[in-house]
């Protein structure tokens, strides 16, 4: 199964309508996303930012949060959006 | 590439690429000479008191009482947001937008001090419903 990740923030108020989402994605359709937050987390930070050549074109040319990453796919999806096309994204990226 | 300036007459700072040509506090014509930043530093005197999350709020509130936009209505999330910032302050050095990710380019990153120029960016620009990418501003 691919590897399906999140970069998200603290106190980031999309990704905090998002976290839910994921949390019943997860449940519903039996997937499993890498959570990493990255204000608080330089690692994660790093993680987030050694992506940048692909992340930023998809997001406004920023590293900006909830960034939904598949690393085997290339495929990103930048912000706050309805569990609809979170579970697509999923579905298309989870292998 | 923006150098730091001292008015001769009442010691205002101005950083950028050319010294105002009249000083806006003391209106005092050519009184402009350049100084290094070290300098300018030690020119501002501290404040006296820190800068609050309520002195952030009443900032931002003023300066967008002057515009197109406003801070957000909705108080819960624009708290939430002055806790991001602050504490991007307090950890990384300068007010960071909490919803992106500083780059350690420091140029690059002062794009994303709040406020930064969302007029720009997709989420505002031609948008009725304009917000910047954070939400903390909304198009009135």
């Amino acid at each position: 199964m691919a590897r399906l990740m999140m970069f998200h923030a603290l106190e980031c108020p999309h990704c905090r309508r998002m976290l839910p989402l994921v949390d019943r994605l997860e449940k519903e359709e039996g997937l499993s996303l890498e959570k990493y937050e990255v204000w608080h987390d330089e690692k994660n930070a790093d993680l987030m930012r050694s992506y940048r050549d692909v992340l930023a074109p998809a997001c406004g040319g920023q590293l900006r949060t909830p960034t939904f990453f598949c690393p085997d796919s290339g495929e990103v999806m930048c912000g706050e959006v309805d569990y609809e096309r979170l579970k697509a994204w999923a579905r298309k990226n989870s292998g | 590439m923006k150098r730091t300036w001292r008015c001769f007459v009442c010691n205002d700072i101005h950083y950028g690429t050319q010294p105002p040509e009249v000083c806006p506090t003391c209106k005092v014509r050519r009184a402009y000479v350049e100084i290094s930043s070290a300098e300018a530093g030690k020119a501002c005197l501290p404040s006296p008191a820190p800068f609050t999350k309520d002195d952030f709020r009443r900032a931002i509130e003023d300066f967008a009482a002057k515009n197109e936009f406003q801070v957000n209505p909705d108080r819960e999330r624009v708290a939430t947001l002055i806790e991001g910032i602050f504490a991007n302050e307090a950890n990384h050095g300068l007010k960071y937008c909490p919803c992106r990710l500083a780059t350690k380019d420091f140029a690059e990153d002062l794009k994303i001090v709040c406020p930064c120029n969302f007029l720009v960016h997709e989420t505002y620009r031609g948008r009725e419903k304009g917000a910047c990418w954070c939400g903390l501003f909304v198009r009135r």
